[in-house]
């Protein structure tokens, strides 16, 4: 089963998420920090990250930064709610660049085809 | 004409790469970092491109370090604070943040991606991409403006060189226009230029970049298992997608020459030493139009002194050499040498196309030949360096061209 690193500080937001990709069909992790995410990407291998930015303890930028360092075949989808950081050059390593909404169409999409294409090269 | 100062100071972020280990300079390298390795008397060899940079007017420079970097940093520290920060002029010195990998610097291309965030904060349009090993003139002033020109996403400067030489380099395959077609490091078999059959087309690993084209280059090298090279990696890889042009490398004050040497090796490194002591030297130290700037310590004015020893009365005699201050020679033979600052020669001794670093010692009755002697070293009486490869290798560094390189600080008895 395809398994997803969930990072999200905002309680309600976590819950929302993880509930809507299960439904999916996908295992779910799930983080509330950057530090938890690195730790979690190292104990579970998750097949994908999809990462806030706006977190306590360590961004998401950060952390991504360190998960490619490290892991550089575990994808990574921003997930937040400001579209500023584009112009953060370290966002540019993201797979995918998504700005928060209520539908998240976007985001379930863009899972698909970032593993598609994962899988495509490995 | 070239971008005036002011263009270019606002467009242009110079990054110097000085994070290699230099182990094909070692001893030298022993104990500091290559670009801070002395050169020419008085200089250290980062001198010659952050002085090109100066005579170019880019004053936003940023050092990236590594390794033995301690003499490099005081170098910079006493030498170089010269800009004025309130006109957001600097020279940053910078050790790995391991701000995104724990890592140290894995080739060129990672130095760089390990910097975004200096990128990110400076902002500018285009990244001048430097080596602090190289010894040249050039307005890079001159660059931009072929670059911008071009409409170019990346600019890399170019010269000719004898073809079997090429296996050093990354050889360039350009059209009529001066676009880059073909880009291979280090061929086995480097391809001659279309125009002469003698000489290739050599990268000289100065790269002009505008900044996205850079940062998503960078970004896309380190999601993949390569080596993190410009060279061997970014390179190749670019100039299918982008605009990538080979700019011809023109001496900054002299554009009849082609004056650039990679101080890779010990022999490279003797060599363009040598080269300043010639008559008239294709890199002219002395030139007011391209000032090369430094560190030095106050030195009294270097002297001669005739000794009278019996049974022959000996003078001086000093040719085609650069004598530093605060040397005194006695009554001894130096030619087709380079003396830094503080070096004492003593009575009846030669010495003949060497480097004499700072401070060293030399007593009566020694004979030096092709060496280089690092700082701070006593030659004993009656020592002879330079005449018998067997001895010299048994406590000395010899070359495979003969050049025999004594340690600094090395204790002779």
């Amino acid at each position: 089963m395809t398994t997803i690193l969930l990072v999200e500080d905002d309680k309600n937001q976590r819950l929302l998420y993880e509930q809507e990709l299960r439904h999916e069909g996908y295992e779910v992790v799930t983080a509330s920090n950057g530090k938890e995410a690195l730790e979690e990407v190292q104990e579970k291998l998750p097949d994908i990250v999809i990462m806030d930015i706006n977190m306590p303890k360590m961004d998401g930028i950060e952390a991504m930064g360190r998960i490619l360092g490290k892991n550089k075949e575990i994808p990574v989808i921003i997930n937040t709610a400001y579209s500023n950081y584009k112009d953060s050059f370290m966002s540019w390593a993201a797979d995918a660049y998504i700005v928060k909404t209520s539908d998240l169409s976007e985001l379930k999409e863009k899972i698909k085809e970032v593993l598609a294409k994962k899988n495509k090269n490995s | 004409m070239p971008l005036n100062n002011t263009q270019a100071h606002d467009k242009i972020l110079t990054i110097i790469l000085a994070g290699g280990q230099g182990e094909r300079l070692y001893p030298l390298t022993k104990d500091r970092a290559k670009p801070a390795v002395p050169f020419g008397g008085i200089y250290r060899i980062i001198d010659f491109t952050l002085s090109n940079c100066l005579n170019s007017g880019l004053r936003k420079i940023v050092v990236l370090t590594q390794y033995k970097s301690f003499s490099l940093d005081k170098h910079l520290r006493l030498g170089w604070n010269i800009f004025n920060n309130e006109l957001n002029e600097y020279i940053e010195q910078i050790p790995p943040q391991q701000r995104i990998s724990d890592q140290w610097y894995q080739g060129t291309a990672d130095a760089v991606y390990q910097n975004i965030y200096t990128l990110e904060k400076e902002q500018p349009e285009m990244v001048l991409i430097l080596s602090g090993d190289h010894i040249y003139k050039m307005d890079y002033r001159n660059m931009a403006r072929f670059h911008l020109e071009n409409k170019a996403d990346l600019t890399i400067a170019c010269m000719e060189v004898p073809v079997n030489e090429g296996k050093r380099y990354g050889v360039i395959k350009t059209d009529e226009e001066n676009r880059i077609v073909g880009f291979h490091e280090k061929p086995s078999e480097p391809i001659p230029s279309p125009n002469n059959p003698e000489v290739t087309l050599v990268s000289m690993g100065i790269y002009l970049f505008n900044t996205t084209t850079l940062v998503k280059a960078i970004i896309d090298d380190a999601k993949q298992d390569t080596n993190h090279d410009f060279g061997k990696n970014i390179i190749p890889e670019m100039i299918h997608s982008k605009r990538v042009y080979a700019y011809p490398f023109a001496d900054g004050t002299n554009n009849n020459l082609n004056y650039w040497r990679d101080i890779g090796t010990l022999d490279a490194y003797w060599e363009a030493n040598m080269d300043l002591v010639q008559e008239s030297p294709e890199f002219n130290l002395y030139d007011k139009d391209w000032p090369i700037r430094t560190h030095q310590e106050q030195n009294p004015p270097a002297k001669t002194t005739f000794k009278k020893t019996l049974p022959e009365e000996r003078t001086d005699m000093i040719l085609n050499s650069i004598v530093s201050g605060g040397c005194i020679i006695s009554g001894a033979k130096v030619e087709g040498c380079i003396l830094s600052p503080d070096v004492r020669v003593d009575t009846n001794s030669e010495i003949y196309d060497s480097i004499i670093m700072e401070s060293v010692r030399i007593g009566e009755n020694v004979k030096i030949r092709k060496a280089i002697i690092d700082k701070s070293v006593n030659i004993p009486d009656y020592m002879s360096i330079g005449y018998s490869r067997e001895k010299d290798s048994k406590h000395f560094t010899v070359t495979d061209s003969g050049i025999t390189v004594v340690r600094k600080e090395m204790h002779l008895v």
